[in-house]
């Protein structure tokens, strides 16, 4: 693991323990004395070794950006723990947050930048200087937007430094093709249904009031396997104190078997059992009518859509029991308005996906959720001013699952040359954030215009983005790809130029704002110096930025300055940050009382639209359809994929730690078709899915918990990536099986639940 | 004296693993090395199951099998939980055969296992594992006010388990891990009645006195031979252990 052993005599060690006891009070937060204990690598223990110096960060383990306090002694990080004043991690980490240390000493990290001297894919660098390397990258990019306009590069960001490529760097070069995966590849379905129905995001932090909750609904949520440490607490929480817990998923998952009710649905019938739900609701009588009445427009439409839909008729789709969906609906409405289908967070299942978070918002605002305590609050953004510049060349269109709220506007942006988005917004889909999935066809077909050069900041591409054999062949095509990373991902073996980054606690960072029940502002110091010769993102956007004439866009020499800049505007300076904790909390305005009879809804009605006029108007269903998917044929399976608690997304299964906890993934199949197919648990078998792709070998976990027409991996295995030295090789990969996806046609989200795959039992 | 108990609420317990982490990295554990396990359990036949976590580790026991087994005093009791000195630990592994619950392992030649973060709570603080618990199924204290919490905590989900109680209590002597189970002990995978293997009495309470009445040299003599035979058997042992690792990571839900 490259850690530093120190090796230290008895006499001094006990010296040591003296002096370091001043610094191990610190660690745990009171005076104690020093005590000698051996620890597991016979030496003193970190806290004894020196000094503890702690900062101040937002942990980048996940996208979750739990507030931690990173603690170092002698110029290395040991331990990195949640800041007590923060509202999210609230002292306490998930265990990739507690592997921060272990990510950032991974021996495998790209360490200088590089320039390709080999083919593409082929992985063969030369180690070069940064100016070396940004002044190709500069000369490229200039030579492409001469010929093609700026349009023509396309950025595609990730994680937490993805503002000042995808966002900051992207609008001052004037380029509408920069995209992140937590939209279309996430999250758009939900922030597009939620900006239909009540005109607001759902933001980066699902604005459920955990705190008076009393019945929570999972619908494909799997808190505990998805260890978002804010919302395991929040759950724990509202569980012990009774709350009731309904989990509609195929599987029997770590939280289903927390459940008061759990329904093994048949994938991709949840519209059914939604709409279902929503005529028990109505039919007998149980939403709460005065809040229907006030705030919402359309009921009778609604009411008069789902009249025949029973619980019978979903029966006969979802393959549950029609007297639990029947039973269900009804516990849920006993506990309105403290009553709530938590949003979910990936929700590109099967390309109606929109309309299936359409009917969740329908069903919470039934039951009078929105605005009530222990229902949904009203998240607002943290007051600060953006640092100061010069109109963009371009507006932002990235979206992200922690975009800031904003109107969808009828208009797409532009570009400098006049061009609007490649990825066929407005004519493959609706609206939404720009897909990113979509913007890969351009690169191959040069429409409707050719995108030229891509740059990848922080985004696993191969892992990430569906059909992986379409992604090769644009990564041929194009006339320059960067790569900005911090280990040797897939994708990087295809950059003509690799730029390593510093990690989260080896970096000043922006200040982290939060859009929330208490919006909040985070601080972001370094904790050590940058590992090798690795270099933050803000530096390298504005050193790109020298170089291509955008030099009125950074006029701060230092990320420092920029967020000094920043806190003035709330009266706040760098030093008051950090001695007041890290952590700036303000007032927020979560509830319907705060709004003194205004509307909170940002819709064209201002109310709640159960009935959508503006989906009436181009042409979808104004009311959720329940519209089957296809189904597998005899003898395949549908592909499902998830999390395991301890890894993120194809990100974190090479960190030592968590590799050691989570070596490789294994394929749940229903025991009853392991033992029909004459596979044993723990044998190892190969997938091959509907277009002849393969991957394995993986270890089949025949298991009671997943319904027998589907099976279920953890996402981020099975990698082809030398450079993961530990990682590589190990188990399966979903991303290679996903070939096909079926694109939503409002929000321009790729569903991905849509492929097959049957057991090969020899390779 | 103190006796400290750690709680582990298993019906709390979400089996997201934090607690391992925060082991592993406060603790600086080596690769190889791991405290706490984390293994699905799944009782009936799809659609009617219950399940949960086992949330494998030293379990602290009163009257422990491996501090009596211990031939150089590397494991011993302080404040009612099984500490470990690695500095003295010759690997013999008698600690690994004798315990009931299959814990200690042997690790880069030595036993490893919890000994509940001595350094860091004689500094003042609480074990890693329980400082970083998401759900509040750990905590770590008094062992009467652990006890009186996990007896609390057992009654308030009685109407969703009614088979719920609290484990440790009594078992070995008493653990110094109590622990509040939503069901039978063997739905955790967890002994019944955990007891020292009775050869474990008789050797410490036949053999070694006797021994202690041999020459210096039949006792030096018998002392190296068995120490040669233990880590010749060594090797063994530690593959047995990473064919553990592995199947107890088939077992682990994804």
């Amino acid at each position: 693991m490259g850690k530093v052993q120190l090796q230290i005599s008895r006499r001094t060690f006990l010296k040591g323990a003296l002096a370091g006891s001043a610094g191990a009070a610190l660690a745990f937060g009171q005076m104690a004395e020093a005590v000698a204990a051996p620890s597991e690598n016979s030496g003193t223990p970190w806290y004894y070794r020196g000094e503890i110096k702690r900062t101040y960060s937002v942990c980048d383990m996940c996208p979750w950006r739990c507030g931690v306090i990173v603690q170092s002694v002698n110029g290395r990080v040991y331990k990195i723990d949640g800041n007590p004043a923060d509202p999210k991690s609230r002292g306490m980490l998930c265990a990739r947050g507690q592997a921060g240390a272990s990510f950032m000493y991974d021996p495998d990290r790209l360490r200088s930048p590089m320039i390709r001297t080999g083919e593409r894919g082929e992985g063969k660098f030369q180690e070069v200087t940064w100016e070396e390397a940004l002044d190709a990258m500069a000369e490229k990019l200039l030579a492409i937007k001469e010929q093609y306009g700026p349009e023509s590069v396309a950025i595609f960001g990730h994680t937490s430094g993805e503002f000042w490529f995808t966002d900051y760097f992207a609008q001052a070069w004037g380029t509408p093709n920069a995209s992140k995966p937590s939209s279309s590849l996430c999250t758009s379905p939900r922030e597009e249904a939620s900006l239909l129905t009540v005109g607001l995001p759902v933001g980066g932090h699902e604005p459920v009031d955990w705190e008076g909750v009393r019945c929570i609904t999972l619908i494909g949520s799997h808190i505990g396997e998805d260890s978002r440490n804010t919302v395991m607490q929040d759950f724990a929480k509202a569980w012990a104190r009774g709350a009731k817990v309904i989990v509609v998923d195929p599987r029997f998952s770590s939280v289903a078997a927390k459940a008061d009710y759990w329904l093994p649905i048949k994938p991709g019938t949840d519209t059914a059992l939604l709409l279902a739900w929503i005529h028990v609701l109505i039919t007998e009588h149980r939403y709460d009518a005065a809040y229907v009445a006030e705030w919402t427009q359309g009921f009778d439409k609604l009411a008069a859509h789902v009249a025949e839909m029973t619980p019978e008729w979903a029966a006969a789709i979802t393959e549950l029991d029609p007297e639990l969906i029947r039973t269900t609906a009804r516990v849920m409405a006993e506990h309105l308005p403290q009553s709530v289908i938590v949003p979910g967070r990936h929700v590109t299942w099967y390309g109606n996906d929109t309309q299936r978070m359409r009917a969740v918002y329908i069903m919470n605002s039934l039951l009078g959720a929105y605005g009530r305590e222990g229902g949904i609050y009203f998240s607002k953004s943290p007051y600060i001013e953006a640092y100061p510049h010069p109109p963009f060349a371009v507006a932002g269109s990235s979206g992200g699952c922690s975009a800031e709220p904003g109107a969808e506007n009828g208009e797409l942006p532009v570009g400098p040359s006049g061009k609007a988005r490649a990825d066929g917004a407005r004519t493959k889909f609706l609206r939404g954030p720009t897909a990113m999935q979509e913007l890969i066809e351009p690169m191959i077909t040069g429409e409707p215009y050719p995108i030229k050069a891509l740059i990848v900041y922080g985004v696993n591409l191969l892992n990430t983005v569906p059909n992986v054999p379409r992604t090769i062949e644009a990564l041929k095509k194009l006339d320059l790809v960067v790569a900005i990373d911090v280990l040797p991902m897939e994708h990087v073996a295809w950059a003509d130029i690799v730029l390593p980054e510093a990690t989260m606690y080896e970096r000043f960072e922006d200040v982290w704002t939060v859009s929330h029940k208490t919006p909040y502002i985070a601080l972001r110091e370094p904790a050590v110096e940058p590992y090798a010769d690795t270099k933050p993102a803000w530096w390298m956007a504005r050193e790109l930025g020298l170089r291509v004439g955008l030099e009125k866009y950074f006029k701060w020499e230092t990320v420092e300055e920029f967020v000094a800049t920043r806190l003035q505007s709330i009266g706040y300076t760098i030093e008051k940050l950090r001695e007041e904790g890290g952590i700036i909390v303000q007032k927020g305005k979560p509830y319907l009382s705060d709004f003194k009879g205004t509307s909170p809804f940002k819709t064209p009605s201002g109310k709640i639209e159960l009935y959508s006029e503006t989906l009436a108007l181009a042409g979808q269903d104004p009311l959720p359809v329940y519209t089957p998917v296809e189904e597998p044929p005899p003898g395949w399976f549908r592909l499902l994929y998830g999390r395991h608690p301890v890894h993120t997304f194809a990100k974190t299964q090479n960190t030592p730690l968590l590799h050691q906890l989570n070596p490789e993934n294994d394929l749940w199949l229903n025991a009853d078709v392991a033992a029909s197919l004459g596979v044993k648990d723990g044998d190892r078998v190969w997938l091959e899915n509907q277009d002849g792709v393969r991957s394995g070998p993986i270890k089949v976990k025949a298991t009671q918990r997943i319904r027998p027409d589907a099976v279920f991996m953890s996402h981020g295995f099975g990698r082809n990536a030398p450079g993961l030295s530990l990682a590589n090789g190990k188990g399966a990969s979903d991303a290679a099986l996903i070939t096909r996806y079926a694109l939503d046609p409002i929000c321009g989200g790729a569903g991905m639940r849509v492929n097959f795959v049957r057991i090969v039992k020899e390779a | 004296m103190a006796f400290y108990a750690f709680l582990l609420d298993l019906a709390r317990c979400i089996g997201c693993e934090a607690c391992a982490a925060a082991c592993m990295a406060g603790n600086e554990l080596p690769f190889g090395a791991q405290y706490i396990h984390l293994i699905e359990q799944t009782q009936g036949a799809f659609p009617d199951l219950t399940g949960g976590f086992k949330n494998h580790r030293c379990y602290h026991c009163a009257d422990a099998a491996c501090v009596k087994v211990c031939p150089t005093g590397a494991l011993y009791k302080e404040d009612g939980l099984t500490r470990l000195n690695r500095e003295v630990c010759i690997g013999c592994a008698y600690c690994v055969d004798a315990c009931p619950f299959d814990v200690p392992q042997i690790v880069n030649g030595r036993s490893s296992k919890c000994d509940a973060c001595a350094a860091a709570t004689k500094a003042g603080g609480q074990p890693w594992c329980v400082r970083t618990c998401p759900s509040d199924a750990l905590r770590y204290g008094e062992r009467q006010e652990i006890l009186a919490e996990a007896h609390q905590r057992v009654e308030a989900i009685k109407a969703r388990y009614p088979r719920a109680r609290v484990y440790g209590e009594t078992e070995a002597g008493g653990l110094g891990v109590v622990i509040v189970l939503t069901d039978e002990p063997e739905a955790f995978d967890l002994p019944v009645n955990p007891q020292t293997p009775r050869l474990l009495d008789i050797w410490q309470n036949v053999v070694q006195p006797a021994a202690v009445g041999l020459t210096g040299l039949s006792i030096l003599v018998t002392g190296v031979a068995a120490i040669i035979a233990r880590r010749n058997h060594m090797k063994e042992l530690e593959q047995l252990r990473s064919q553990q690792i592995e199947s107890s990571q088939n077992e682990r839900a994804s």
